[in-house]
């Protein structure tokens, strides 16, 4: 299986993550959505957006990473395309201007439904920005299993959002022939999940991130279900040849490990790592902590446009590590590597307003997956051997590590 | 482990850390309810704190503070004189009435300053120590200092490293806790409420401390239910990852003040970690003036470090 060497080499760690959250909207209502509170009025401005880069790029003692990617999200991000448009110039010209270290190290990202993608602004846009620019369209697999969940906001009959999607699907790859998409599974979709992945293969999407959703939405035996679905998708993957030219996140070989109390011990997510602005201007450590991501709690503002960042509100994010917030059933756990965790679902799921409780609602379905994990490696691995190409393997193909958020 | 239980008798009890005293009621406890927590600290085998407020308590109250062992801690303008002369901490708001009170040795003195009062009245707090053996100075608005009043607050403790020094000469053991605390201490001795403190309110209900109840926290539970405190591993030295790394072990690292400035129990805000890292460094300092005088404290090491805020060690 492919590893994803662009993404992960990009100046790994060096990198900031500035996300805009231009407008709350989107033509969809994805069922497994987190954000819960999406909304047509919170558009950013210009005026809030020019304020974010001018403190951004005005308080480099602040940002002294080597590099920056400016996320782009909503909502549907391209529904604000004509400011996405200004903000990049903007930067830009500042970069230029203030002969700033990012000047030629920066990138944009954009993460979209695809619906929107052949639209002329947007093509325009994609043109200037090209060689700067990654966009990941998210595509949940078949018609059937993107349909089950990603479909059209509105009343009435229910409406499946495939078709305007899949239809942009080539324009996108001839563009960006080496991107990946993103799939979300929650319970519904357990039983679509081999069909799917390889159904995103032949549509030419070779890189496939897949996660299970954070919250607390599993069923009874969904777990079996999962893992079955998974040692089928390990088969076909192995059986077929798909590893040799494709990649799936679902397997990984450092996955299922016991981790050490010290030499592990680090933070899973890069929230308070990242930045993101919404359309008041307030700085939040992930855009998971903003109000419309968040169901119970408040939000966590760390700052804003006029006022700076509290840095204060930074420290428990930056001292966060793994051992302090997770259970002792997770810090003992045998299979713990590659377990994954979202700190604003932790923090939102929490007893109290922390980010210090990890939540494990997916404990079954990272148990399931390593035991799919560890028969898909020990099947390929036999394969390879059986036809002697295990040196050759290994040679051309780095040891797959989990990516954290 | 808990080990101490506190219990305010009236909601404007005095405040003798750094949240201000409740000024919206006077409401006294209710009997029964004081009943019922004297009896959860004897089952519980916790050390009992009563909080006076200014106004006489009635007889009743007092018969019943009575049926258990308790420290004492009333405000300096308390009405029942008599009361203040059995207290065990007198607390103070500011330093104006402090050269008039009738100090008595061996009792503790708690002083609440805001950093400019605490600053103007430097010469103050010198002319008390030789009248006293114990000064607790708590700074009422930490979270508020910048980098010229930690210079400030750094001179100031440079200055009574001499005096304090002559108290020791004159075999005066005097405790003044921004200064002496750190030289006896071998390990962290911190406020640690929500682990080892718990304080029952005027409500009847449980509080992490006095300012969660002032400031309309949630409960955490009632002598009948019991305790039921959410994440109180959060509370712990173990579960706070700048603490645990820390020797500024005289530190109230009040989670109280956390929350406020990082919104986590368990993380101090950076101001409060350079508070206390000058007072460390303030006290090694000391540590060795003493030490000229002759051996004290033989055991005792406070090394020389380089930082002022754990924070940074562990970003690197």
């Amino acid at each position: 299986m492919l590893f994803k060497q662009s993404e992960s080499i990009w100046q790994a760690q060096q990198t900031k993550n500035i996300t805009f959250i231009v407008t709350k909207d989107c033509q969809l209502a994805c069922k497994y959505c987190y954000l819960v509170g999406k909304n047509s009025h919170e558009r950013m401005s210009w005026p809030i957006a020019k304020a974010s880069i001018d403190y951004i790029l005005s308080h480099s003692y602040e940002f002294p990473e080597k590099s920056v990617i400016w996320d782009f999200i909503g909502g549907e991000p391209f529904l604000e395309i004509d400011l996405i448009d200004k903000i990049c110039d903007y930067i830009k010209s500042e970069l230029y201007r203030l002969n700033h270290p990012w000047f030629d190290s920066y990138r944009f990202s954009i993460t979209t439904n695809g619906i929107n993608y052949n639209n002329d602004k947007v093509q325009n846009f994609i043109t200037k920005n090209l060689h700067h620019l990654s966009i990941t369209i998210t595509i949940d697999g078949t018609k059937k299993k993107h349909d089950l969940n990603r479909i059209w906001k509105g009343e009435g009959k229910e409406k499946g959002s495939y078709e305007d999607v899949v239809k942009n699907l080539p324009l996108w790859l001839s563009q960006f022939p080496d991107s990946s998409t993103k799939v979300t599974i929650s319970s519904d979709d357990i039983p679509y999940i081999c069909e799917s992945v390889l159904h995103i293969y032949s549509l030419g999407v070779k890189s496939v991130n897949i996660n299970v959703v954070f919250e607390n939405a599993w069923k009874h035996g969904d777990d079996k279900r999962f893992e079955k679905q998974l040692l089928r998708l390990a088969d076909e993957v192995i059986d077929r040849n798909y590893y040799k030219e494709y990649y799936c996140s679902f397997f990984a070989e450092s996955l299922g490990k016991p981790l050490d109390l010290e030499k592990d011990n680090q933070n899973w997510c890069g929230a308070g790592k990242m930045m993101s602005i919404d359309a008041a201007g307030n700085f939040y450590p992930c855009t998971r902590f903003a109000a419309y991501s968040l169901r119970e709690k408040k939000p966590i503002i760390i700052g804003n446009v006029n006022d700076g960042i509290d840095s204060n509100k930074l420290r428990p994010f930056l001292t966060l590590d793994r051992t302090t917030q997770s259970p002792q059933k997770c810090i003992d756990c045998e299979v713990a590597s590659g377990c994954a965790w979202c700190q604003g679902e932790n923090y939102d799921a929490a007893d109290t307003d922390t980010i210090y409780q990890r939540s494990t609602a997916i404990c079954k379905m990272h148990k399931a997956r390593v035991r799919a994990n560890n028969y898909y490696w020990n099947k390929l691995f036999r394969k390879l051997e059986l036809e002697g190409r295990r040196e050759e393997y290994n040679a051309t193909h780095k040891k797959q590590t989990e990516k954290p958020c | 482990m808990l080990k101490y239980l506190i219990i305010p008798l009236a909601d404007d009890s005095v405040s003798f850390c750094h949240y201000e005293r409740g000024n919206k009621s006077d409401r006294l406890i209710d009997m029964e309810t004081l009943k019922n927590a004297i009896f959860w600290a004897m089952t519980e085998n916790l050390n009992v704190q009563f909080v006076y407020p200014d106004k006489e308590i009635p007889s009743a109250y007092k018969a019943i503070v009575e049926t258990i062992d308790h420290a004492k801690i009333v405000g300096s303008h308390c009405e029942d004189k008599v009361l203040t002369d059995e207290a065990d901490i007198v607390v103070f708001d500011g330093w104006n009435d402090l050269d008039t009170f009738k100090c008595q040795s061996g009792k503790s003195y708690v002083v609440r300053t805001d950093k400019a009062d605490l600053f103007d009245n430097a010469d103050v707090i010198k002319s008390l120590f030789p009248k006293l053996d114990r000064l607790v100075v708590v700074i009422t608005d930490i979270d508020k200092f910048q980098e010229s009043d930690f210079q400030k607050y750094e001179a100031l403790l440079n200055a009574m490293i001499p005096i304090i020094k002559e108290e020791y000469g004159k075999g005066h053991s005097l405790h003044f806790n921004l200064l002496t605390d750190r030289m006896f201490l071998d390990k962290m001795n911190n406020c640690n409420a929500g682990d080892e403190t718990i304080t029952l309110a005027p409500d009847g209900k449980f509080y992490i401390c006095p300012a969660f109840y002032l400031d309309g926290s949630k409960t955490v539970g009632d002598p009948v239910t019991g305790l039921d405190i959410k994440n109180r591993q959060l509370y712990r030295l173990d579960h706070a990852p700048i603490c645990r790394k820390c020797d500024a072990w005289q530190c109230r690292r009040c989670v109280w003040l956390n929350r406020k400035t990082t919104l986590e129990v368990n993380t101090p805000g950076h101001e409060q970690c350079v508070v206390a890292h000058i007072e460390r460094n303030a006290s090694r300092r000391l540590l060795d003036e003493i030490r000229t005088l002759g051996e004290f404290l033989p055991e005792k090491e406070i090394k020389e470090i380089d930082y002022l805020d754990p924070f940074e060690i562990i970003k690197q």
